[in-house]
């Protein structure tokens, strides 16, 4: 897929979603409306309205505040910064976007914004602090092809609609719990509707999984054509799949967004429940897609050799 | 009439698809450009580190003219150099007087260990990663640009609105410039 494909086919998913957004929050207010009052459901509505128009140009600020992370300047992190820029003139971006670290000792790094323009990358300093040169060109060439393919918008948007769905089902099962609903209930409409609320923000976050975990595949094929060097970004997720911590403040409605999937590894009802809730690939699955396109075989053992010194393995407990 | 009508239909779907695929080129065209005024800013940083990495090399060996005249004359040709073939060439000639330059100052501990010298070097570094990665992405606009004009139907509108193939920039050497697009370079 070209670069020019790709940016069109992710309009067109922008689009879908949103369509398809459209239909849940619909279905949501529909079957609320069984068991609802109108003027209630209406205030709830707007204010909903209100909330995803100002979430959405609040996007990118609000996620780097969801994850904790602070913009820095070139003077503090000079590597991050060189690395970010070289990723941008390879990528052909014509604004550099913003550099944000997070202060977590977990290894892991996202994009986000509305468009380029208006984009940023952001690293932890776990990350900062385990990566040797070579694989954290990569794993910032990565966040930037995130960024030019566009994929930050639709994400951002998914990460609004979501949230805003789950908020919504959220009030109208409180509102059906604590009052507010009719007098001249029929029980089945009402067992009707609270089901629909409940599977609703379900279906959502699956939508949202399903669309986030192509594009890893492609931002890593995009960056080994960024930095030139598919092996350096086969090692960088090598490093990050044997590192084993997880970062801290995570949203789940975020979750998407990061260059590692930043939820537990293969644990408790998401680990279980399989690929349907993964936000992303399965590394192994992720390096083998680079080595078929470089045309490399990664040397597991020399990398398990010089593994960065601030690489945890050891299995953390879950507090 | 009905015929006439098929006709005109005909030629208007021509013309917009005509307009659409100039469109198409131009763009690529526009992406060449700004692809080599990214090269031509960071190749306008290394221009400009030069004169101070002489300087703090004269410092400390001020009787090595030689080395110094061949980098300041390369450095003067590869800034009147016009076109990105010629301009490569010229940047590879002051990449090897640069390799001559860095060679004197192995033998000057006390230069290398300068604070000045070093963090021009790191510099140097920096402008010549910058530059590796804006040449592989103009290289990557070349390539599409070149590819777009030479394939059908884009070949006739690019042939009458008067496009011509852009040059690839390469610094190592000549025969790297059929290498494929995506190159896999350590």
């Amino acid at each position: 897929m070209t670069l020019q494909q790709q940016i069109r086919s992710n309009r067109w998913r922008t689009l879908l979603l949103f369509i398809l957004f459209a239909v849940l929050i619909a279905l949501v207010l529909g079957a609320a409306s069984l068991a609802v009052d109108l003027p209630v459901l209406i205030l709830i509505g707007a204010g909903m309205l209100v909330y995803g128009i100002v979430t959405w140009f609040a996007a990118g600020s609000l996620v780097a505040t969801l994850a904790g992370a602070t913009p820095v300047t070139r003077e503090e992190y000079p590597e991050l910064w060189q690395a970010v820029e070289a990723a941008a003139v390879g990528a052909g971006l014509a604004v550099t976007p913003r550099v944000y670290v997070i202060q977590d000792p977990a290894p892991n790094a996202f994009a986000s914004g509305r468009d380029p323009k208006h984009s940023y990358v952001a690293a932890t300093t776990g990350l900062l602090e385990i990566m040797p040169q070579r694989e954290l060109r990569a794993v910032m060439a990565h966040e930037i092809a995130h960024v030019r393919n566009r994929d930050i918008r639709t994400m951002a948007l998914a990460a609004v609609l979501v949230g805003l769905l789950l908020i919504l089902s959220d009030i109208l099962l409180r509102v059906l719990v604590f009052g507010g609903g009719r007098d001249n209930q029929n029980p089945l409409a009402l067992i009707g509707t609270v089901v629909a609320l409940i599977l609703a923000p379900i279906g959502a976050v699956m939508m949202q999984m399903a669309l986030s975990r192509r594009r890893e595949y492609q931002a890593d094929a995009s960056a080994a054509e960024i930095t030139g060097d598919p092996e350096g970004m086969a090692r960088a997720l090598g490093i990050l799949d044997t590192d084993t911590r997880q970062v801290r403040h995570v949203a789940r409605a975020t979750a998407h967004l990061y260059i590692e999937s930043p939820l537990v590894k293969g644990k408790g009802l998401f680990g279980s429940l399989g690929g349907m809730f993964r936000t992303h690939p399965p590394m192994e699955a992720r390096i083998a897609a680079l080595e078929e396109a470089g045309g490399f075989v990664l040397d597991r053992e020399s990398l398990a050799a010089d593994m960065p010194a601030g690489v945890v393995t050891t299995v953390q407990e879950l507090s | 009439m009905f015929t006439l009508i098929i006709v005109v239909a005909i030629v208007v779907v021509l013309v917009f698809y005509a307009v659409f695929l100039y469109n198409r080129l131009v763009r690529l065209r526009v992406e060449v450009q700004q692809g080599w005024s990214n090269i031509d800013v960071q190749l306008r940083r290394r221009y400009e580190l030069i004169p101070n990495l002489i300087e703090s090399v004269k410092g400390y060996a001020a009787h090595e003219r030689g080395v110094f005249q061949a980098v300041t004359e390369a450095r003067t040709g590869a800034m009147s150099a016009n076109g990105p073939v010629a301009t490569g060439l010229a940047n590879n000639a002051l990449a090897s007087a640069l390799g001559g330059l860095f060679a004197v100052a192995e033998n000057y501990p006390d230069l290398k260990a300068s604070n000045n010298f070093l963090q021009l070097q790191t510099e140097l570094a920096n402008v010549e990663e910058m530059l590796a990665a804006s040449r592989r992405y103009y290289n990557s606009t070349v390539a599409s640009y070149n590819a777009t004009q030479n394939t059908a139907p884009t070949l006739l509108v690019a042939k009458v609105g008067d496009f011509a193939p852009a040059e690839f920039f390469e610094e190592e050497n000549e025969a790297a410039r059929t290498a494929p697009r995506v190159s896999f370079d350590q």
